[in-house]
């Protein structure tokens, strides 16, 4: 299952705290795709997905100061 | 003044420039100690402290800045660090950190600015001022800690930079996790400009260096301060209200060298964009930038004055304030993050997430 997380236009940490919540209605294996535009969290969702054990299927940066981020559970 | 206008700015710039490539966000750290148990950037702005304090204090060893650090309005800076470190929660920013997302094209940060000038301004010269005279009453005698316990000042950036210099150790050494990174797009110095992830701890390494050469360039201007945002925030709109030139200063040109350097950075890396926020952001981000003009204003400094400057220029004015800046972020953190969301989850159920099909 893909979940899809829009959170353009939050700043930080908004982004990491609702891809946080996202994820527990997930089940492992599934994936989320965070869309976002905060700077901040280009480093701030790949660290946390890192170190919670997630791992990482696509990171791109979209156009001007949005990135697209796909996370998937463990 | 040219010569203000042009070290000011080229000062602002770097550190604006640094300061959005590094996403040194003093707000984030504060914040991310309590939230996510993360001490990283908190680490960092000790390294930044640690590095200023060196360097200023050698250059006053060689004679070539004289400090004071005069009285210690206690029960102000508590008062005003507390709430600073409400308002930046709100405002998304600490005041250097939405000088650097203005730059970034954050219209939410434009919007926190324009709260926080003019509560600075109100608080400096204006209905407030009254009000701002009466807190800072009474003063204690000294505001050196070094004066205080009657120790040579060398001996607590000792023990500043052993503390630091641990800190880092532990930091550098520790099992590292793989990041995953964006691919790299470009090569060489434009690679590491505008597109690697710079290590936190360069990140402060470059703050405090700036921080450090911003006390002689200042100097040389008549202004014997290193990096200040506030007071000279404020100089900006009572300058552009009254015409009187003489409000003009280094300062000032500091600030908006920030916003330059920060946007060339922004735009450079491909993530410069007008961002217009919804009508609660903005909300917030007006009343956490007065609650940061009013806090700042009170405390005598926001957390680059009284955080990074005042601190390593081991006063207990820096270091009281950076305390109580960090209590008002946790605070502030406690009721929007944590029980304003588990408000938020007992009513609805994440209307956020849309599933798609894979």
């Amino acid at each position: 299952m893909k979940k899809t997380l829009e959170v353009m236009g939050m700043v930080c940490p908004f982004p990491l705290v609702e891809a946080k919540e996202a994820i527990t209605e997930l089940s492992s294996g599934d994936e989320l795709v965070i869309e976002f535009d905060c700077t901040q969290a280009t480093e701030s969702i790949p660290r946390w997905a890192a170190e919670a054990g997630h791992s990482i299927t696509n990171y791109e940066q979209v156009s001007d100061a949005a990135w697209t981020i796909t996370v998937q559970k463990k | 003044m040219t010569q203000m206008i042009i070290t000011g700015l080229l000062c602002g710039a770097l550190l604006g420039f640094v300061m959005q490539r590094g996403r040194f966000c003093l707000t984030g750290g504060f914040r991310d100690m309590y939230l996510s148990k993360d001490n990283r950037m908190f680490y960092a702005l000790l390294v930044a402290i640690a590095v200023q304090s060196v360097g200023v204090y050698t250059l006053i060893e060689l004679g070539i800045i004289e400090y004071n650090a005069g009285t210690l309005p206690l029960f102000a800076i508590i008062i005003g660090s507390f709430i600073f470190g409400i308002g930046i929660v709100f405002a998304g920013g600490c005041a250097t950190g939405t000088w650097y997302r203005a730059g970034e094209g954050l219209i939410g940060s434009w919007i926190a600015l324009a709260g926080y000038i003019l509560m600075s301004t109100m608080m400096k010269s204006g209905v407030f001022a009254p009000i701002n005279a009466k807190f800072q009453q009474p003063q204690l005698q000294t505001n050196s800690m070094a004066d205080t316990l009657g120790i040579n000042v060398w001996i607590l950036i000792a023990i500043l930079v052993a503390i630091v210099g641990f800190i880092v150790y532990k930091e550098v050494t520790k099992p590292k996790v793989f990041i995953p990174t964006l691919k790299a797009k470009r090569t060489g110095l434009a690679h590491i400009l505008f597109e690697k992830r710079w290590h936190p701890f360069v990140t402060a390494l470059l703050v405090g260096l700036i921080a450090m050469i911003a006390w002689p360039l200042s100097a040389a201007t008549g202004r014997v301060f290193g990096l200040g945002i506030t007071t000279p925030s404020a100089n900006i709109l009572q300058y552009l209200t009254t015409g009187d030139s003489s409000l003009l200063n280094w300062g000032v040109f500091l600030v908006l060298g920030i916003l330059v350097g920060s946007f060339i950075a922004a735009k450079a890396s491909h993530e410069f964009r007008f961002r217009m926020p919804d009508v609660k952001t903005g909300l917030n981000s007006f009343a956490g930038g007065n609650l940061m003009g009013f806090g700042a204003s009170l405390a005598g400094g926001c957390s680059i004055g009284n955080g990074l400057v005042m601190t390593a220029m081991m006063t207990w004015q820096g270091w009281i304030g950076l305390a109580f800046m960090i209590l008002g972020t946790w605070t502030a953190v406690y009721f929007v993050f944590i029980r304003g969301r588990q408000k938020k989850k007992n009513t609805v159920i994440s209307t956020k997430t849309s599933p798609t099909t894979a």
